[in-house]
């Protein structure tokens, strides 16, 4: 099931919410979200919530033995951490890789079938929900978090449907403690209501439409080859990854909120950095966090000498390559993305930071830009044919009528979409909803309007208003995200890769 | 504080107060079967099998189940309309706004694989066009009688001068179908001639359907009466009388969205003796004789009088009054046997509002190219018709393999 549907919204959240706050006790609360989550889970494939199950009992056992050992015999646990990772990573290799490494040895030994498992269907989520199980025993093992005796409390953290098949990927440590000591309150709920709204405009208003035009310009880069198509395939796919994926990220934090959790930011306006080292600390931080804690760290991270570090970041960005998608394609993204990082560690960066700020970011989003095309053409040589075409060579033409068109009907949409890259429209709103407009006008030293200390509360009669024109908006903004799911026509799911 | 606190209250009991109240109405409301707004069936309520469940068939199917039969469905899609407007993108789903109201599809339905449809595509394969060009030029070169083929334009094609969309797609279709057409295929090219007369304001093409109107098939018919040789029998405008059905909404106006758009008016035209002509509908039944052997038998399972059924001017389909809709094969002869020529018409629903001329000079054959009929030779042997009309839409040609599989 997916956040942007009717189903989700108006049966499952339904029932969810219901049930969830009819019953007062925690420990059975947390029941009906494990029972729930499964449910989720299991709507498109219901086989697969028994690899689910296998995987958190797997790791809930292990557990207790990682953990009664840790202060006697740190060698025993450590092994029971191992045999708990390679379960892990076994079943994840399993699903998502075996296919692919079958494909390339049959291409390597030029043999013809046996290898490949026909029908082996991806668990959605899978990368994502292997991440959280391992954090949880490294955690553990290293003493970072308690040991869950509960079962329903760890298989609540495996499977809360919220972060379940698209993130952001929680750590253990983060909500060992919220998952049986939370509190929910009408405005946590309030905020969780906002957000899971902003989240599901953002990926039904306008990353659907980017998503559209994007497809459009990609099946029509076989027919007429044009300059202007594949700054346009390069444009709207950047738009639509961010709209779709930070889109579900909010969704997640806001669902998350509704039932008590507070879960750490995903994406912080990535598109506004002024280097690729700060995009990946913008983009998609739980998965960043996540291979920094426990792979780039571990593997001896910067303390070791320039040389080993390298080494470190290289291997960290071929396995985040790879953990996109088992193609090659996201290999080369992951590689491409080691090497831009690596120079920007050794020279790149301090060369780039001598640049004025507009001409770093032009560099940063032209990469980036650049990346995403990778990303998306699974197909590797289709995608050098578009990044090629960006400069003309290829082409037919620089544009045709239809694709003029095409553009044209697609302006405005991108205009609000790349202002929605920036925090601006969140600052000017803050500023309406926040600036005491009956103080008179006044200015502080720097001319500004004074602002209100106490943060979003509308003192004045103008703060009310905008106060009340934010609540009404937002639910109109849900509304029409309504609309659009009532009124489908187009809505890719991008999370059946990872 | 309090207030923040009012705000944050009033947030969550609407949201709550949406959901609740939609779901509930949602299993309040009875199913539609129909829907007059799409003009198309809607979704029913999918019966559950284990099997449905685990191939994931079952969840599509609820998906698209809650989707046709959500409450206020009608109001929703009239908001993404406003929307997608608002937007700038002066189209929804597919449709352009045109000028005037004027409506026009301008996407293929299209297939990335099997399941995945690209929605928003106005790429066509040339390939396709060529196949059923190619079908129809060994069919009418090896085929005995005089052949005509209209290919009659979409609304697109010939509304160019209302809207923004430019024409070069129309065009290439155009060049394509005219550079490969053999002459043994009588191929009368339309695309100028309606394009002339949209342009000198004449309503040719409905602004809310994909059809033309009726004086766009009258159009039609004198070219195909010319390409016969039968120029001095063309029945002259004047002398018919022409009925207007109005609030005709069409099927491109039910796609669209855009509930202000204005209603077509679907005229009839009309010399005052159709009830000299009787249409009957037919169907093939395949029994089984008393020593096994496959028996088929075709059998009128339909008849009335004339070519309308007036039942459906009252609906919203008002177009399926031309030969009550689409039927696989039928007759429109003229009643007790008239000795007449026969007319093989080879179609799709273009030509439906092609009969009320045609009936008039021949007693007609009429076969709907569906993916099951391909021997369309058979048909003329069996009628013993002595000419053969093709009418086959742009749309049809680009988008089925129909005409490719002709012999």
């Amino acid at each position: 099931m997916v956040f942007s549907s009717l189903i989700f919204i108006f049966f499952f959240l339904n029932l969810t919410l219901g049930l969830y706050y009819m019953i007062p006790k925690r420990i059975w609360r947390n029941c009906v979200l494990f029972v729930m989550s499964l449910i989720f889970y299991g709507w498109g494939e219901p086989v697969y919530i028994l690899v689910m199950i296998f995987s958190v009992t797997s790791a809930f056992l292990l557990g207790f033995f990682i953990s009664k050992y840790r202060e006697s015999n740190i060698k025993l646990s450590r092994l029971f951490l191992i045999i708990s990772v390679c379960v892990s990573l076994a079943l994840l290799f399993f699903f998502k890789y075996f296919n692919f490494v079958a494909e390339n040895l049959m291409l390597l030994t030029g043999q013809n079938g046996g290898l490949v498992i026909e029908g082996l269907k991806l668990p959605i989520g899978i990368s994502f929900y292997t991440f959280q199980i391992m954090s949880y025993s490294i955690d553990l093992y290293r003493g970072d978090a308690n040991l869950q005796k509960n079962y329903v409390s760890f298989g609540t953290y495996v499977t809360l449907f919220p972060q379940l098949i698209a993130g952001p990927i929680v750590r253990y440590k983060d909500v060992d403690a919220q998952l049986n000591g939370r509190t929910e309150s009408v405005a946590l709920f309030a905020s969780g209501v906002r957000r899971f709204i902003t989240g599901m405009s953002k990926k039904v208003l306008i990353g659907d439409g980017a998503a559209a035009v994007y497809e459009y310009f990609k099946s029509a880069s076989g027919v007429s080859n044009t300059v202007a198509g594949a700054w346009m395939i390069m444009l709207c796919f950047t738009i639509h990854i961010y709209y779709d994926f930070s889109g579900y990220s909010d969704m997640a934090i806001g669902l998350g909120r509704m039932f008590g959790f507070r879960f750490l930011e995903n994406f912080d306006y990535p598109y506004i950095s002024t280097t690729i080292s700060e995009f990946w600390r913008r983009w998609h931080i739980s998965l960043g966090t996540w291979f920094r804690e426990y792979v780039y760290i571990p593997l001896g991270g910067n303390r070791n000498g320039k040389l080993k570090q390298l080494r470190n970041l290289a291997i960290v960005w071929l396995l985040t390559g790879f953990w996109h998608g088992a193609n090659w394609n996201y290999i080369i993204w992951g590689v491409y993305y080691g090497i831009i990082l690596i120079a920007e560690k050794m020279f790149l960066g301090a060369l780039i930071e001598k640049l004025p700020r507009i001409l770093r970011h032009v560099y940063t989003l032209f990469l980036v830009g650049v990346g995403w095309i990778i990303f998306s053409f699974t197909d590797a040589g289709a995608g050098f044919d578009c990044f090629r075409a960006l400069f003309g060579s290829g082409c037919d033409s620089f544009t045709t009528a239809t694709v003029t068109y095409q553009i044209l009907r697609a302006l405005p949409l991108m205009i609000v979409a790349i202002l929605g890259c920036t925090p601006l429209p969140k600052k000017l709103w803050d500023r309406l909803c926040t600036v005491d407009w009956t103080a008179e006008g006044k200015l502080d030293s720097r001319g500004k309007p004074v602002e209100r200390s106490d943060g979003g509360c509308p003192s004045s009669a103008a703060g009310w208003v905008f106060s009340g024109i934010g609540t009404a908006g937002s639910l109109f903004l849900f509304v029409l995200s309504v609309a659009y799911l009532v009124n489908s026509s187009f809505s890719p799911f991008l999370y059946f890769i990872f | 504080m309090k207030k923040l606190k009012l705000f944050n209250l009033i947030t969550v009991s609407l949201f709550v107060l949406l959901i609740v109240c939609l779901t509930a109405a949602f299993l309040i409301i009875p199913d539609r079967d129909f829907s007059e707004e799409e003009n198309r069936k809607l979704s029913q309520v999918p019966k559950f099998t284990l099997e449905k469940l685990a191939d994931g068939t079952f969840s599509d199917q609820i998906t698209k189940y809650i989707e046709d039969q959500f409450p206020m469905r009608d109001l929703f899609v009239e908001l993404k309309g406003y929307s997608e407007l608002a937007l700038g993108k002066g189209e929804n789903n597919g449709v352009l706004l045109g000028r005037d109201g004027q409506l026009a599809v301008r996407l293929f339905d299209a297939y990335k694989s099997r399941l995945e449809r690209i929605e928003d595509t106005d790429l066509y394969s040339e390939e396709n066009i060529i196949a059923g060009i190619e079908a129809l030029n060994r069919f009418s070169e090896s085929c005995e009688l005089p052949v005509v083929t209209l290919i009659p334009p979409r609304s697109v094609d010939v509304a160019c001068s209302a809207v923004d969309y430019p024409s070069e797609i129309s065009d290439s279709i155009r060049d394509t179908i005219a550079s490969n057409i053999s002459e043994k295929a009588g191929y009368i090219d339309l695309f100028g001639e309606m394009r002339g007369r949209f342009d000198a304001g004449e309503y040719v093409y409905m602004r809310t359907d994909h059809h033309w109107t009726s004086y766009g098939a009258y159009l039609a018919y004198c070219e195909v009466m010319r390409s016969f040789g039968m120029e001095d029998e063309i029945i002259p405008a004047e002398n018919f009388t022409v009925e207007g059905v109005k609030d005709f909404y069409g099927t491109t106006w039910s796609k669209a969205g855009f509930r202000f758009v204005g209603p077509d008016t679907l005229e009839l035209w009309s010399l005052g003796n159709e009830d000299e002509f009787e249409t009957s509908c037919y169907s093939v039944i395949q029994s089984y004789s008393e020593d096994g052997s496959a028996v088929k038998e075709k059998k009128a399972y339909k008849s009335f009088s004339s070519w309308l059924n007036r039942d459906y001017l009252d609906q919203k389909d008002k177009y399926a009054a031309f030969l009550d809709g689409t039927h696989n094969e039928q007759t429109v002869f003229m009643k007790g046997g008239s000795g007449r020529e026969k007319l093989l018409v080879v179609k799709d629903s273009f030509a439906n509002s092609l009969v009320q001329f045609l009936a008039q000079h021949f007693d007609l054959v009429i076969i709907n190219l569906a993916n099951k009929v391909s021997d369309v030779t058979s048909y003329a042997d069996e009628y013993g018709c002595s000419r053969i009309l093709f009418v086959y839409n742009v749309a049809n040609l680009i988008e089925t393999s129909n005409l490719s599989a002709i012999k």
